[in-house]
């Protein structure tokens, strides 16, 4: 599935009539099947994008669309095919074991028998969902609850999935087990997938493309070869500080 | 259906996850009632209580089913979306192809069933053990389960409507010990609502807490005339009907407020 933004923005209202600009008019297409790093420093206005993009927030102004279908009237049937996974909230009942929630979202998508034993033999195998599916979440690792998270958000085989700072905290193992699942995920079901994080080595190793946002606004939207041949270098780090400080100095603009 | 049962199913299984506090709150029940039951004995007993409008045998009664009927009566949705508000784990909610609100409900029918099974019954059996007077009024129990079905509605859409003004103010437990004071006096699950003095009495025609436990016990445990318990359901009728659009409009005002706390 494509997602197209257009026009993007949501103003919050605070205390004493001040007001905050979070995304400021922004738009970008994300084709089908293809795997987008969704980056800016704190406070750049991802997340915010990313929740009007999951329709939780309602933009001020501009729309989404998802394969041409809006929150406003195909709300459902977006939600029935699009996977969230944010690194700092689990999308796991907290007090009862791992595999109650996971049959909770096999019925509320309605997932075949099949398709979910499937899955499970998957997630069994590479995220070694067995070890811990009989736990509530408040006894797992944080490396345990993110495997959980994840396969909870591909039980039933999203056509899209956002994931927000999957690897947040996970030790350097379980972070790789994580990418090789999402990148297994990209490849066989062709899941187009938005990825935010601060962590470099997930861009380098999973992204083609990269949407760069800084103060609400879109400063970038290409691969990373052409980030890279911009700024002379490989060592994408380095870029990314580079493209932080020029925000801070109020020259964000790359191209 | 199968999903909002799952979700109920959630709801038993969250609300008996620490078996400690299940323990906890069932004696608090039982300490309550008796409470309950040597203050109101103590004050007929003093004669202080000759100008009470019930009498110490109504008022027992009244005390007995108001407390039976509140073991599964409350209601943790106000505090379930506050968490959820305050938190940020709302987006996780409104992320999914059910109606929030509907998911909600679901969870608080499933803590409703698990209150009903660990402290309704046994509470029950221990009140049939101890307690020999005529408790109900079995005339009109087919009446007092209708009204104790529309009073659990009217609890759920005020609590609904109470937990969805965090969509704005974020932090709502001020706003909610204030309604929690004046709702347990109002609704007559301390004092029977016939005790009030006439100002009290007034005040609370104009507000919906009377439907929610007054209203049920009194066809429970006094009995009344035909056109009387017409004329209380009627009054739960029409609070359900102003409920359900208020709720209806906060909902619409509050998710385009809403600010979702956290990255």
């Amino acid at each position: 599935m494509s997602i197209e933004v257009n026009n993007l923005t949501k103003i919050y209202r605070l205390k004493h009539g001040q007001k905050k600009l979070a995304v400021d008019n922004i738009s970008f297409t994300i084709p089908d099947g293809e795997i987008i790093g969704f980056i800016g420093p704190n406070g750049a206005g991802k997340s915010t994008t990313i929740k009007m993009m999951t329709g939780i927030l309602v933009p001020d102004n501009g729309s989404v669309s998802i394969d041409g279908l809006n929150f406003k009237k195909n709300r459902k049937e977006i939600m029935m095919k699009t996977g969230v996974v944010f690194g700092q909230k689990s999308v796991l009942c907290w007090d009862i074991p791992v595999i109650d929630s996971l049959k909770l979202f096999r019925d509320m998508y309605r997932v075949p028998n099949d398709v979910y034993k499937e899955n499970m033999a998957v997630f069994t195998e590479i995220l070694g969902l067995d070890e811990f599916i009989n736990q509530p979440p408040r006894l797992l690792s944080l490396g345990q609850r993110m495997k959980a998270d994840l396969a909870a958000s591909l039980i039933y085989n999203p056509d899209i999935l956002f994931l927000d700072e999957p690897t947040i905290g996970i030790d350097v193992l379980s972070k790789e087990r994580i990418r090789q699942f999402i990148k297994k995920t990209n490849e066989e079901r062709h899941t187009t997938i938005i990825l935010t994080t601060h962590d470099v080595s997930d861009i380098e190793s999973l992204c083609e493309k990269m949407i760069i946002i800084d103060k609400g606004s879109l400063i970038y939207d290409g691969t990373l070869p052409k980030l890279k041949s911009i700024y002379r270098t490989t060592d994408l780090e380095e870029i990314i500080k580079k493209i932080y400080l020029a925000g801070e100095e109020g020259n964000a603009k790359i191209c | 259906m199968r999903k909002y049962a799952d979700l109920a199913i959630i709801g038993i299984k969250e609300h008996t996850a620490y078996l400690n506090s299940v323990w906890a709150n069932f004696l608090a029940k039982i300490v309550y009632l008796y409470m309950q039951y040597a203050l109101w004995t103590g004050l007929f007993s003093s004669n202080t209580g000759k100008n009470i409008p019930l009498s110490q045998d109504e008022t027992i009664r009244y005390i007995i089913v108001a407390t039976v009927i509140s073991t599964f009566m409350e209601c943790d949705v106000i505090a379930w979306i506050n968490n959820q508000i305050q938190s940020g784990d709302v987006a996780n909610q409104l992320i999914r192809p059910l109606g929030y609100r509907s998911m909600i409900f679901a969870k608080h029918i499933g803590t409703s069933i698990a209150r009903i099974m660990i402290y309704t019954l046994p509470l029950g059996i221990l009140i049939s053990i101890f307690y020999h007077g005529e408790l109900i009024c079995r005339e009109q129990l087919l009446y007092g389960f209708l009204s104790i079905i529309l009073a659990y509605l009217i609890q759920f859409l005020y609590s609904l409507i109470i937990g969805q003004m965090a969509f704005w103010l974020i932090v709502t437990w001020p706003l909610n010990m204030l309604l929690a004071a004046i709702y347990k006096l109002l609704s007559g699950s301390w004092i029977p609502a016939a005790m009030f003095p006439r100002v009290l009495t007034v005040i609370n025609m104009f507000l919906p807490f009377r439907a929610i436990y007054g209203i049920p016990v009194t066809l429970i445990t006094t009995p009344m005339s035909y056109e009387s318990i017409c004329e209380n359901i009627l009054i739960q009728l029409i609070w359900l009907a102003v409920l359900f659009p208020v709720s209806e409009a906060v909902w619409i005002v509050g998710k385009n407020k809403l600010v979702v706390q956290g990255g």
